[in-house]
């Protein structure tokens, strides 16, 4: 439970509960609460609704920040202790707190959007009111947006769980009172869940649910402090995969059931605008300068994780030189592929070392995105995404033959 | 045997499809518009459906979602003379896509592909 509450409307029930996860947001979260706030008068107006803001023990001022918002909604705060971090803390208060309050649907939703529409509250609640189990955004995005995603998320978990859910790992969702059984009574939790790895976590737990799943159109891009691209990536990347990887060996019995993908219903088709995402600057040479730094470190372990074909292969990908930088989709299915299976017999020690040497193998995935798709619309971008998420479903045979039989192909 | 229904307005496209997807050894059933579709599927219940986006009097692809609201799981395959309907992001919610040819083997291909796709119960 949360180490502290303030619940000064004494709120006991509510149709309709938003969490806002947050450390330190007292410039952002009341431009975010009062839009929210906005959504849920104009949408749910005859819903009772409640903002919980679910805090890290802020020391800027977060707390009087979210209560100073008027509004219609009642508005509790939680925190958990000082000196205790993590977003999945948050978001595991947020959960506990909402339990009590027996809601009809629930949505999280990050503290530093600065374009939150109050239209994004309807489409992610209204299908769960609707009887959709989980509601994951589609926000317009850059090509170079999200590149985990592309590269690691959209294709593992569409072809393991068997749905198209594109942007899996926002950190923004809608879901139902059914799904928040599952995340309170979660079948593994970890550190790296107790941290950033919640969202994928959240995601992760939602597929292989077998509740309804929906996507929903949010018609714009969101606008937020974009983490993950530099100093914070090898953190970021690390509690994203592991709590992959760990998901991957719990729900085996049920991915290993799962034969190809299908699409999920959409909400927020009627959305007339939408807008642009904002271009994303990318370093290519500076990419393929970290993929080749990393080579000779993390080689050894590629070559005795991966087999001596796949290790050829990355010495190949390295002698091809920054201009004409290729690495096959093929490769790197295979690549992901080795490594749930290795993961799941290593050591701790060990599950850190295998996630660290995918990191540059990861970067050199991202160059050959990049330069691939360099001349391409973002619809052909999206293509050619669709085409790599394609050899991941046709080779699903592969892990689950090395999975069952361990053996490598 | 799958039951699949084709629904276009175009008379030698149903024609074509039903005769070789009947080959292929499907049952088929036509609709000629997205006229009561919905109260068709009910009806028949079909496996899978292969739907024309481009209709005189109706849009395939927001027939498409009324089929995901009701039929959650339900296959369905746009089929298409053009591919700048990718354009309209309601048409990530069909299983697939095929432009319109008469060689039928991708269609045939993605109609296996999507009656094979199989999630745990």
């Amino acid at each position: 439970m949360a180490f502290y509450e303030e619940n000064p409307g004494q709120i006991a029930r509510a149709d309709i509960v938003v969490g806002i996860p947050s450390v330190n947001e007292a410039g952002n979260i009341a431009g975010t609460v009062a839009r929210v706030d906005k959504g849920l008068s104009e949408y749910f107006p005859d819903m009772r609704c409640a903002i919980i803001n679910c805090d890290n023990h802020s020391s800027d001022g977060t707390r009087e920040a979210f209560f100073s918002v008027p509004g219609k909604a009642a508005k509790l705060y939680i925190s958990t202790e000082p000196g205790v971090g993590g977003k999945g803390r948050n978001i595991r208060n947020f959960f506990e707190k909402a339990r009590q309050l027996d809601p009809k649907a629930l949505m999280i939703i990050e503290a530093d959007i600065r374009n939150v529409s109050p239209v994004w509250v309807r489409n992610l609640l209204a299908p769960v009111l609707k009887g959709a189990g989980f509601v994951c955004p589609l926000y317009e995005r850059h090509k170079y947006e999200t590149f985990l995603s592309n590269a690691i998320v959209y294709p593992l978990f569409r072809s393991l769980y068997g749905r198209r859910v594109r942007q899996c790992n926002t950190g923004d969702y809608g879901f139902s009172p059914k799904l928040l059984d599952f995340y309170l009574n979660p079948p593994f939790r970890s550190e790296m869940v107790d941290n950033s790895g919640i969202d994928i976590w959240m995601a992760n737990i939602a597929l292989a649910s077998r509740l309804p799943i929906a996507q929903a159109i949010m018609g714009a891009p969101k606008l937020h402090r974009v983490r993950g691209r530099f100093a914070d990536l090898p953190a970021l990347f690390a509690e994203a995969v592991s709590t992959i990887f760990d998901l991957v060996q719990v729900y085996e019995n049920y991915w290993l059931q799962v034969k190809w993908s299908k699409p999920t219903a959409l909400f927020g088709t009627d959305l007339q605008e939408v807008e642009t995402p904002l271009p994303v600057e990318v370093n290519p040479e500076r990419l393929h300068e970290k993929f080749i730094e990393d080579f000779d470190k993390y080689f050894m372990l590629w070559e005795h994780v991966y087999g001596p074909i796949t290790a050829r292969k990355l010495q190949e990908i390295r002698s091809i030189g920054f201009q004409h930088f290729s690495f096959p989709t093929q490769t790197w299915m295979t690549i992901l592929f080795d490594s749930a299976v290795a993961y799941r017999a290593m050591s701790l020690s060990e599950k850190k070392d295998l996630v660290d040497g995918l990191l540059p193998l990861y970067v050199g995935k991202v160059l050959s995105y990049i330069k691939k798709t360099w001349r391409m619309s973002l619809q052909q971008a999206e293509e050619y995404i669709e085409n790599e998420c394609m050899t991941f479903e046709e080779n699903k045979p592969y892990i689950i033959k090395m999975w069952t039989k361990g053996e490598r192909g | 045997m799958s039951k699949i229904l084709v629904v276009d307005d175009e008379e030698h496209i149903r024609l074509l499809y039903s005769e070789e997807l009947k080959e292929a050894g499907y049952e088929v059933i036509t609709a000629e518009s997205g006229y009561k579709l919905l109260e068709k599927i009910e009806e028949e219940k079909p496996d899978l459906v292969v739907l024309d986006i481009k209709m005189v009097d109706y849009n395939g692809l927001d027939i498409l979602q009324d089929i995901r609201n009701q039929f959650y799981d339900l296959p369905v395959i746009l089929s298409t003379a053009y591919d700048t309907f990718k354009e309209d992001m309601k048409s990530i919610a069909a299983d697939f896509y095929v432009v319109k040819s008469f060689d039928l083997t991708e269609l045939k291909n993605k109609i296996a592909m999507a009656l094979e796709a199989r999630l745990p119960d």
